[in-house]
């Protein structure tokens, strides 16, 4: 199915994606052409073959033991872009 | 013959009987990488302080009688995807360019534990989407065997890097074939373990239901040397990772032997689309496993047919769920442009920084999970994994191994396939099944074209079935005498 521009913006702006002006109509032209191979999908018959997890899948969980393994300032500090005073800075959100 | 033209488990015969130390062979591995780089541009990060200081240690433990590692004093590279205390990680993007992270991957800490020296972080292509090294938002690496050309990708520096000498053994990671087709085109061997033999933890995801990570060498026993050393359920850390039953013991228990085994060649694996030169030095091989006593025949595996679309609709839609936690606020590149708007920083901090080929599939995922489309595509996809599931486990009841060609060419031209994304992605139609089902592959040099460029092929196992993939490979290595090629550079 072919995708129109309203909704390659949409995609975008979930993806929090700015697409920009200028590489647009290229990226609307691969999106095209990628989302025409995927849709050969279509074809397949699955019979009763349906998305459930196989049973022999578990889930696996650990012993709940409380442990410190990073601190705030062993683990963020060092790769955040701006770190203040114990926390991460971002532009202010409430007016 | 140079050090950098022998093989690891050579290396360690001469560190063991002390023919040689460690920061010797460190050294000399260096001088080789120093020699060959500008050339090749494997690596995104040298650590040569780190790796002569490992070194020394090494040497240290060995003259005070300490009982090492067989890798102990072996030097090797890393993906840079996958996580390095106090190195560099860079996923070979803009939005990880000053990414130290603060732990290793329980990969690297295994490593650590067998003494082996780490001499450099490896080229890729941008969070290991892409299958040529041309994707790396910091430069592209060349193919050993023809500096024009592509090494494969997206795990290319590490494969070019054992191709071209700088190290014997490397570690890649393989989502649809990035261990898989880089080997190829570089004529090294590489292993895609069973989906959970190998700890993820620590291994920046791109899709985690497919990711694995996995060995690069120029022999079969160098593979299993360092599969052996990475293998391990990591309860702890990685709640997809399994008891194996193979677990520190396939070099060991290598035996070239293929007699009465039965190897099938899936026909649809075979036919258009498959260069001619491939397809006979692959048609080639299955003749010298018939001349080995393997029972050779035909079988049908149709649903590669579908294995494209399922593997890029799963793929994307697990990376652009992967990749939301990069947003220029907890680590990685921030925008300067954003102002005062923090949508505005989140979206100008992920355009600024994600390739081109990253937001494609972010885009593409986020079309495939979105409302109205889930149905038709995520669970239909899911579905349809189950399927190809089944159909290769209907195939291993009728034979051990699976036969195939890597990739439809030999290396291509650098520049020749970055203007379409679908001629790039069809050249993973051999591979992609492989993660889709959750199996093992391994990949060694065939045979040669008329360009001389390395011709791989793929042998498919059962889940955990790495021993008899590698005892086939080392059955064929030895036949052949296909092994320890190094590029001439």
């Amino acid at each position: 199915m072919a995708i129109e521009r309203k909704e390659i913006e949409h995609i975008a702006a979930l993806a929090r994606l700015d697409i920009g002006d200028a590489n647009f109509d290229h990226l609307a032209a691969d999106m095209q052409g990628i989302v025409a191979m995927v849709d050969q999908l279509q074809k397949l018959d699955l019979g009763d073959i349906t998305d459930q997890i196989d049973a022999e899948r578990k889930n696996a969980f650990r012993a709940d033991v409380v442990e410190q393994a990073f601190t705030p300032d062993t683990l963020i500090a060092p790769n955040a872009p701006d770190f203040q005073a114990g926390g991460v800075a971002v532009p202010r959100v409430v007016e | 013959m140079e050090l950098y033209q022998k093989t690891a488990a050579e290396l360690s015969a001469m560190l063991q009987a002390k023919e040689i130390s460690a920061v010797e062979l460190t050294q000399s591995l260096l001088a080789r990488t120093d020699a060959v780089e500008d050339k090749v541009q494997g690596f995104v990060t040298v650590t040569r302080e780190q790796a002569l200081a490992q070194a020394a240690k090494v040497d240290e433990k060995r003259a005070a009688g300490q009982a090492l590692s067989d890798l102990a004093g072996i030097p090797m590279a890393i993906k840079d995807n996958i996580c390095t205390k106090g190195t560099l990680t860079t996923c070979a993007s803009k939005m990880l360019y000053n990414f130290n992270p603060p732990y290793n991957a329980t990969v690297v800490e295994k490593l650590a534990a067998h003494d082996v020296v780490v001499t450099g972080k490896a080229n890729m292509d941008e969070f290991a989407m892409g299958s040529s090294c041309e994707n790396s938002a910091m430069h592209p690496t060349h193919n050993p065997h023809d500096l024009s050309r592509v090494p494969g990708g997206s795990s290319g520096g590490s494969a070019a890097v054992v191709a071209s000498g700088a190290v014997p053994i490397s570690l890649g990671s393989d989502t649809g074939g990035s261990i898989r087709q880089p080997a190829s085109f570089c004529g090294v061997v590489g292993l895609k373990p069973t989906y959970g033999a190998v700890s993820r933890y620590g291994l920046i995801a791109f899709a985690s239901s497919l990711d694995q990570i996995g060995p690069f060498g120029r022999s079969v026993e160098d593979v299993a040397m360092l599969l052996d050393a990475i293998t391990a359920h990591d309860p702890k850390h990685d709640s997809t990772s399994v008891q194996t039953p193979f677990e520190g013991t396939t070099r060991a228990n290598l035996r070239a032997d293929v007699k009465g085994m039965k190897i099938g060649l899936p026909k649809e694996y075979f036919g258009a689309g498959i260069s001619d030169e491939v397809r006979t030095q692959v048609l080639s091989a299955a003749d010298t496993y018939k001349s080995l006593g393997a029972e050779v025949f035909e079988i049908s595996l149709p649903l590669v047919e579908y294995a494209l679309p399922v593997y890029y609709i799963l793929s994307s839609a697990e990376a652009s769920s992967n990749l939301a936690r990069f947003d220029g606020v907890k680590y990685g590149y921030r925008t300067p442009h954003a102002g005062d708007d923090l949508i505005a920083l989140y979206t100008k901090s992920r355009s600024e920084g994600f390739g081109a080929e990253v937001q494609r599939r972010i885009m593409l995922g986020t079309y495939v999970l979105s409302s109205g489309y889930y149905d038709a595509y995520y669970k239909k996809a899911r579905a349809a994994q189950r399927k190809i599931r089944q159909e290769f486990a209907a195939a291993f009841e009728t034979c051990d191994v699976i036969l195939t060609p890597v990739a439809p060419t030999t290396a291509y031209e650098i520049g020749s396939k970055t203007t379409n994304p679908l001629e790039m992605y069809a050249g993973d139609i051999c591979t992609v099944s492989v993660n889709i089902a959750g199996l093992p592959g391994l990949v060694q040099p065939c045979g040669f074209d008329e360009n001389h460029l390395p011709v791989g092929m793929q042998l498919i196992g059962p889940r955990f079935g790495e021993q008899t993939l590698l005892n086939a490979g080392l059955a064929f290595e030895q036949a052949s005498g296909l092994k320890n090629i190094v590029a001439a550079l």
